[in-house]
């Protein structure tokens, strides 16, 4: 035994690094199954609560836990380095790429440098873009230069404009780009409309920078000075708009990339027409009907669409999902995590067969009585008496179901039962299947519908093999007798979407089904 | 790029699964020495869980966090440190998201709370996170089941 354990190790160990392969797996999987039966063989401790079959499972109740420990984190961790890094180090980001944002782990450092690159980026543009204004205001008072200011005006928005292209062309709507994009298109409603109305003059002011490029060249102060004017007014704008732009940036604004891929490119194609275009813009982003223009509500709006994108994702793994209102959703969502991780926890427990482990799962009277029986199961003392009266019950209480749903949970509280989803009743159950043979007992399960009566013992296969798989494996393989059980029913039409539970696995949780 | 992320590391890898799961399950079971049922049903459990957030791999938030806790746990077991302090306090980040447009605040905060490694994070990746949670969740719990059943025939 020493030796198959050493070598299933030395197997197990050597399989680390190959753990996609199918094959290898199941290879591996079978010889951990056979160890778990080798194992056990030696020690046969009657350990009824898990049906023990010949050689199988079985549970040694002696001994510390510290040793276990120490190999399995072993092995855990042995297989960790080969695909991930230092996992003790919180501080060490294991994906620092913008896709995925390492939040758990990393704490805030990634986040925040990434997110701090990115507001400097913006913080560059703006303070060019209030420079050169507070530079033309002045230009505007003197009086003089007006190529100057334009060109400089010109400048500001080209190399930002090329910016703002190759980062919405190239980035996509990752986080850090978009914080970028969110900074620069603040400035974007410069030269083009997609800000407040001192936007549209600043737009203006750029259209007629462009346009008058030329003829400015012929020295016409008088219409140049008529531009300052319009300038100053729309400068002020302008400016306010863009601070304006800029703090909302914190909160992160997300832009559509199609509205700034077409802006952007029209409005470079309008500077490089060079005046083709006559005094009123042409580069105002059309609205969709019914939809604002607002960065914020088109950030709002995206944001929306993802959650909503999300959520229709959800809906599909969630069992019982038809609900279209966001909250009763989300409700369901939290019900099916909890349900699954109990169910985790459940069957933790029924590989120990411990009764009393089982126990505080079940948080009614039953509990006293899995209880009891699990305990004294070991020595068959309940065997008889207890099935009789359960089979007996059951049939009283799917009599009554029929009827009522209300008097058949009032006469099984009076009992001291409850009802549970099938899946976890199956795994309790057969957690707590004890050796006894009673054949006729496998058979009280099937009759219940959408749960079984919980403590109902399921039948003991290891003694009656003929008579426990006949049954259709009633108590014995919890993703079988959800079906089994489903199919045998007649008294409830459609019993495997219902449950009545009343324990503490909610009343919205659904029988497992895969 | 979310799209592509999320269609990729949809479907969990069941033999990869399997594999940890049962390496571990052997492991367990190997050590006779057990204190008592709870002891050993809780190491299940987290044996469980690790074998989940290893096939999940790094890219998940919830793996990741899944992994710390566990390992973490076990670690101070072993060092007989208490072990109801949890490691929650240096990966918990304070600063959170706060949008008033939030129009369930407190189902998405029980949601967090179940959700490992969701604590500090918007909506929408949040749902991401749970679907991909959910998922392999489920893979894990039938894997069990189907341990449970093939060793009870």
């Amino acid at each position: 035994m020493q030796q198959s354990s050493r070598e299933m190790q030395g197997m197990a160990s050597s399989l680390n690094g190959i753990p996609s392969s199918a094959g290898v797996a199941a290879a591996a999987a079978q010889i951990a199954l056979q160890e778990l039966h080798n194992g056990h063989r030696q020690q046969q401790i009657q350990n009824p609560s898990m049906q023990v079959p010949a050689a199988h499972f079985d549970h040694s109740t002696a001994g510390s836990e510290a040793g276990s420990h120490d190999d399995f984190f072993d092995q855990m961790l042995s297989s960790l380095p080969s695909s991930w890094p230092d996992l003790g180090n919180p501080k060490v980001p294991w994906d620092l790429t913008s896709s995925s944002n390492p939040n758990g782990l990393a704490g805030k450092s990634p986040e925040e440098s990434a997110t701090a690159a990115a507001e400097g980026l913006q913080y560059a543009p703006y303070d060019e873009s209030l420079l050169l204004a507070s530079r033309l205001r002045q230009h505007q008072i003197s009086g003089g230069s007006s190529p100057a200011g334009k060109q400089m005006l010109l400048q500001l928005n080209h190399p930002h404009q090329q910016q703002q292209q190759q980062q919405m062309l190239l980035q996509g709507m990752g986080r850090s780009p978009v914080a970028t994009s969110g900074g620069d298109s603040g400035l974007l409603p410069m030269p083009l409309s997609l800000g407040s109305a001192g936007s549209a003059d600043s737009r203006l002011l750029v259209d007629r920078s462009r346009d008058e490029l030329d003829p400015s060249f012929r020295s016409n102060p008088t219409g140049g000075e008529g531009l300052y004017n319009g300038f100053g007014g729309s400068l002020q704008g302008g400016a306010q708009a863009a601070p304006q732009q800029h703090f909302h940036h914190p909160q992160g604004p997300s832009m559509p990339a199609q509205n700034f891929g077409g802006a952007p490119s029209a409005g470079v194609g309008q500077a490089g027409a060079a005046g083709g275009g006559t005094a009123p813009p042409r580069q105002r982003v059309r609205a969709r009907r019914g939809q604002a223009t607002d960065p914020h509500s088109i950030a709002e709006r995206l944001r929306r669409e993802r959650i909503a994108e999300r959520m229709k994702a959800l809906q599909e793994l969630v069992p019982n999902a038809n609900k279209t209102d966001k909250a009763s959703m989300l409700d369901e969502i939290i019900d099916y995590v909890k349900f699954l991780q109990l169910q985790v926890k459940v069957l933790s427990m029924s590989r120990l067969g411990g009764a009393a482990a089982v126990a505080p799962v079940v948080s009614d009277m039953p509990s006293e009585r899995l209880a009891v029986q699990g305990q004294s199961g070991r020595s068959g003392i309940n065997g008889a008496a207890g099935n009789d009266s359960l089979t007996v019950t059951e049939h009283q209480v799917a009599k009554l179901m029929e009827e009522d749903m209300g008097s058949a949970m009032q006469y099984l509280q009076g009992k001291g039962l409850c009802l549970m989803p099938i899946s976890l009743a199956s795994a309790i159950s057969s957690a707590t299947c004890h050796p006894r043979p009673v054949a006729g007992n496998g058979g009280g399960i099937h009759h219940l519908n959408p749960g079984c009566l919980i403590p109902a013992p399921p039948p003991s296969n290891h003694n009656n093999p003929a008579v426990g798989s006949g049954a259709g494996g009633g108590g014995d393989g919890p993703s079988s007798p959800s079906m089994s059980v489903l199919t045998v029913q007649s008294a409830m039409a459609n019993g495997g979407d219902t449950d009545v539970s009343r324990t503490s696995v909610k009343d919205a949780a659904s029988v497992s089904k895969p | 790029m979310n799209r592509k992320n999320s269609n990729k590391s949809r479907n969990p890898n069941k033999p990869t699964l399997a594999f940890y799961f049962l390496r571990a399950l052997a492991c367990i079971n190997k050590k006779t020495s057990m204190a008592s049922y709870n002891q050993r049903s809780g190491t299940i459990k987290r044996a469980a869980y690790a074998s989940m957030a290893l096939a999940a791999g790094p890219k998940r938030a919830w793996s990741r966090a899944v992994l710390c806790r566990v390992l973490w746990w076990g670690s101070s077991r072993l060092h007989g440190f208490p072990t109801r302090r949890r490691p929650r306090a240096f990966f918990h980040r304070r600063v959170r998201v706060a949008d008033p447009k939030l129009r369930e605040p407190s189902k998405a905060d029980v949601l967090r709370r179940l959700v490992p490694g969701a604590k500090a994070m918007d909506l929408s990746r949040l749902l991401e996170e749970t679907a991909h949670y959910i998922q392999y969740l489920r893979a894990q719990v039938l894997l069990m089941q189907n341990v449970v059943g093939s060793v009870s025939d």
